[in-house]
């Protein structure tokens, strides 16, 4: 999970703001007799945060794709589908998480540049921009209920608010991975701000397109 | 054992006072320890269930003392099974050999000195311990409240079980020592990783499934139900077809949630088996192979549950050939087995009888399976009890005989004593010819309920039904008085059982017998210790004993390293 307050064993690496993320982490099991090399044994290596975010974004791919397949599901047998007409803020609020996908990657591009002042301005904005989106997600819903239509309305309505609300709280996971980021010192961590930063950058850019899938799934089931 | 210097490693003190030692400890060791006392708990709660709806089954009309709250009415009776069913699956046989002696173990085989996420780990099992105050709870309560905490429940449980699979692949990917490649992993830590990814993957079906059930009954949706409104205007086929998206989404966790807790169980077992007849795994890769393979088609086979449910019918043909070709990796493990005990020096310890009772029982549950996986046998032949005795065979006693067989082996490790043999072996037989006689007939009933029609005096039928329920009663209490041995032998030995400090009691190869029983804080203490050969080395004549622990590093190492990998 992201930003799990769990990061120990790893010595500072404060320098390694510069060498950008850790593309290429040392070799740990896998590397057999010769991963000895450095005077410390031990230590694992960072390499278990993106194997532990990828591992996550498949366990939440699976439940995502539960939820869609019960939605085709549903939509294909159920003799009185009736769609939900999209609200059209939805559209600004994908544009605004889009964005915020651009602002994270500028962010770490500045970052990678030493430059940590232009990383913590444009890291502020993309937590800006989430909670933008989580409040214009909250808009859409009373906009929904403004035409009457509820989560128990009919089937439809009900996939759009499961739907939008499940994302809402990966996302806002995704918001405190952010804050953690933000606010932590990592002069005293044991993992190096850059390798945070684009552990939670991988899980944001996830929630982003996992809400183009569903934005698209609600669109196309019209 | 090659020690480098260790002054970088973080100073570890260990947790102060009774809390934090005990249950806010992100020890694995202690957080394995505390999941088998859940799955201790859970296992006894469960066991006192089913003879209670066995005795409603004898005698429908008595009335129990300290229980007869609990009336003989159906839905007390369903009750009763939803929560004998949901402690045995949940708490004990998907949590004991994973996340309990996993925990436990899969750290120390891996050479790691922690799991990779330790606070992630005492997280879950805190939600799994909530979990099961929460499925306990929720029987005492009013049905309609019940059910919505037990949903709650189930959903805590999958998102512990997700937390721990997390923990378990990134650990087992990772946190691997100096040498421990993956052709060199021990069969149980295989067992575990594997287990980790199929668990990660199902266990968030099984989430949705709950997120969308809560919101049927706290929100008013219709996911799983006909709204009431359009009932009364649809046409009659078409509600019927609904709860059809429950059962796809249940049955395609359920499924492979039975490979969950087996895989662990399988693993335990070819372990225990090479251990005990000092012979290596016979056909190791191909074990390995096979393991994966009963994760991949039990994770591809979930639609056979749903031959009734409005499928495709050329459907059930593609998964009734899927599972049974799950019928290939149970053969190469058996014959990897059979292969292995083929003239080794056995060593009857209880430990081994439990492996060899899991192999007798995987075996007789498993023929039973053969019948079901052919859907047209399976729809005219047989009925539920027949379906009930090759599930509890295979599934929960054949699991529970390697989760004791585990506990046997390990205890040593674990607390620095001996659980007593002489007992252990008087349980086990007891057990053994115990669950035979329980389960065995369940199939017989099953087979009697559909011979009826078929010719026969149904009077006769339901009077040989009523004698054989009576017997199962019967076995079914024995069984249950037997397991009071193995309590007081597992308790009695925790504290006043026979010392024994000794590393390697049982003259094993993995890196967990390197170290002292109990193992210290940090594992392995000072030392790091590296791996230089193959987690099964028994049966070696040029050394001074019959076996080579993976640490000790070969006579000449720049020689022999590429052979030994």
């Amino acid at each position: 999970m992201p930003g799990a307050p769990v990061l120990d064993e790893i010595k500072i690496v404060i320098e390694d703001i510069g060498k950008g993320g850790g593309k290429e982490p040392p070799s740990g099991g896998d590397g057999g007799g010769d991963g000895g090399k450095h005077g410390r044994p031990g230590p694992p290596s960072p390499r278990r945060y993106y194997t532990g975010i990828a591992l996550g974004i498949v366990s939440i791919l699976m439940f995502f794709m539960a939820l869609a397949s019960a939605y085709l599901v549903q939509r294909a047998t159920s003799s009185r589908w009736v769609p939900v007409h999209l609200p059209v803020i939805l559209w600004a609020n994908t544009m605004i998480l889009l964005a915020s996908s651009a602002t994270m990657e500028q962010a770490r591009k500045r970052l990678s540049r030493a430059d940590v002042s232009g990383f913590r301005t444009l890291w502020l904005a993309t937590t800006m921009l989430g909670l933008a989106f989580l409040a214009g997600q909250l808009v859409a819903w009373r906009l929904l209920v403004a035409q009457g239509i509820y989560v128990s309305t009919n089937q439809g309505s009900s996939f759009f608010y499961i739907f939008t609300a499940v994302h809402g709280v990966h996302l806002l996971g995704g918001i405190s991975a952010l804050i953690y980021v933000a606010r932590r010192n990592f002069e005293t961590a044991k993992v190096s701000l850059s390798i945070a930063a684009e552990v939670t950058s991988y899980y944001w850019h996830f929630m982003d397109g996992l809400w183009l899938f569903l934005l698209a799934l609600l669109y196309l089931g019209k | 054992m090659v020690t480098s210097d260790s002054s970088g490693t973080a100073p570890e003190t260990p947790a102060r006072g009774f809390l934090g030692r005990t249950f806010f400890n992100t020890d694995h060791k202690v957080i394995g320890l505390n999941y088998l006392w859940l799955a201790l708990i859970s296992v006894f709660l469960g066991m006192v269930l089913s003879l209670l709806m066995r005795i409603h089954l004898a005698w429908p009309g008595a009335h129990l003392p300290f229980v007869s709250r609990l009336a003989n009415t159906p839905e007390h009776y369903g009750a009763l099974a939803m929560l004998h069913g949901s402690l045995m699956i949940f708490i004990v046989l998907t949590a004991a050999p994973q996340a309990g002696f996993g925990n436990y173990f899969l750290p120390l085989q891996m050479g790691a000195r922690k799991m990779a996420f330790p606070t992630l780990n005492l997280l879950s099992f805190w939600a799994t311990a909530a979990s099961l105050l929460g499925i306990t709870t929720a029987f005492f309560l009013p049905a309609e409240s019940g059910l919505k905490l037990w949903v709650v429940s189930v959903a805590l449980f999958c998102v512990a079980s997700l937390l721990n699979a997390l923990n378990f692949s990134v650990t087992a990917i990772d946190l691997r020592t100096k040498g421990m490649t993956l052709p060199r992993m021990p069969l149980t830590a295989w067992a575990w990783f594997l287990t980790a990814i199929l668990s990660s993957l199902i266990f968030s079906i099984l989430l949705a499934a709950c997120a969308l059930l809560l919101s049927d009954r706290v929100v008013g949706t219709h996911f799983f139900t006909a709204p009431q409104a359009l009932m009364g205007s649809m046409p009659y086929s078409a509600p019927q077809r609904i709860p059809f998206l429950w059962q796809r989404l249940f049955w395609f966790f359920a499924q492979a949630e039975v490979y969950v807790a087996m895989l662990p169980c399988l693993g335990i077992t070819s372990h225990l088996l090479s251990t005990f007849a000092r012979k290596p795994v016979w056909a190791l890769r191909a074990v390995v192979l096979a393991l994966g393979g009963v994760g991949l088609f039990g994770f591809c086979i979930w639609g056979y549950h749903m031959f009734e449910s409005g499928l495709n019918p050329h459907v059930p043909l593609v998964f009734a050939s899927l599972a049974e070709s799950l019928g290939l990796p149970a053969v190469i493990l058996l014959v990897s087995w059979l292969g292995t005990l083929w003239k080794g020096k056995i060593q009857l310890t209880t430990a081994m009888l439990f492996a060899i009772g899991f192999i007798s029982l995987f075996i007789s549950g498993g023929l039973s399976g053969l019948f079901l996986a052919r859907h047209d046998l399976a729809l005219v032949s047989v009925s539920d009890e027949f379906v009930t005795g090759h599930f509890h065979l295979v599934m929960g006693v054949a699991a529970t005989f390697a989760i004791l067989g585990a506990l046997f082996f390990w205890f040593p490790k674990m607390f620095g004593r001996r659980l007593n043999e002489t007992l252990g072996k008087l349980h086990f037989w007891l057990t053994f010819a115990g669950v035979y006689c329980v389960f065995m007939p369940m199939h017989w009933l099953g087979l009697i309920a559909h011979s009826r029609p078929a010719g026969g005096n149904p009077l006769a039928a339901a009077v040989a039904g009523a004698t054989v329920r009576n017997f199962i009663t019967g076995a079914t209490i024995v069984t249950i008085a037997a397991q009071g041995i193995f309590l007081f032998n597992f308790l009695w030995s925790i504290w006043w059982g026979a010392k024994d400090n000794e590393k390697n009691p049982w003259r094993a190869t993995t890196l967990e017998w390197s170290t002292a029983s109990p193992p210290p804080f940090d594992n392995f203490g000072a030392a790091e210790p590296v791996v230089h050969r193959g987690a099964y080395e028994y049966g070696v004549s040029d050394s001074a004993e019959d076996f080579v622990p993976q640490h000790r590093a070969p006579a000449c190492p720049e020689r022999n390293e590429g052979v030994l990998l």
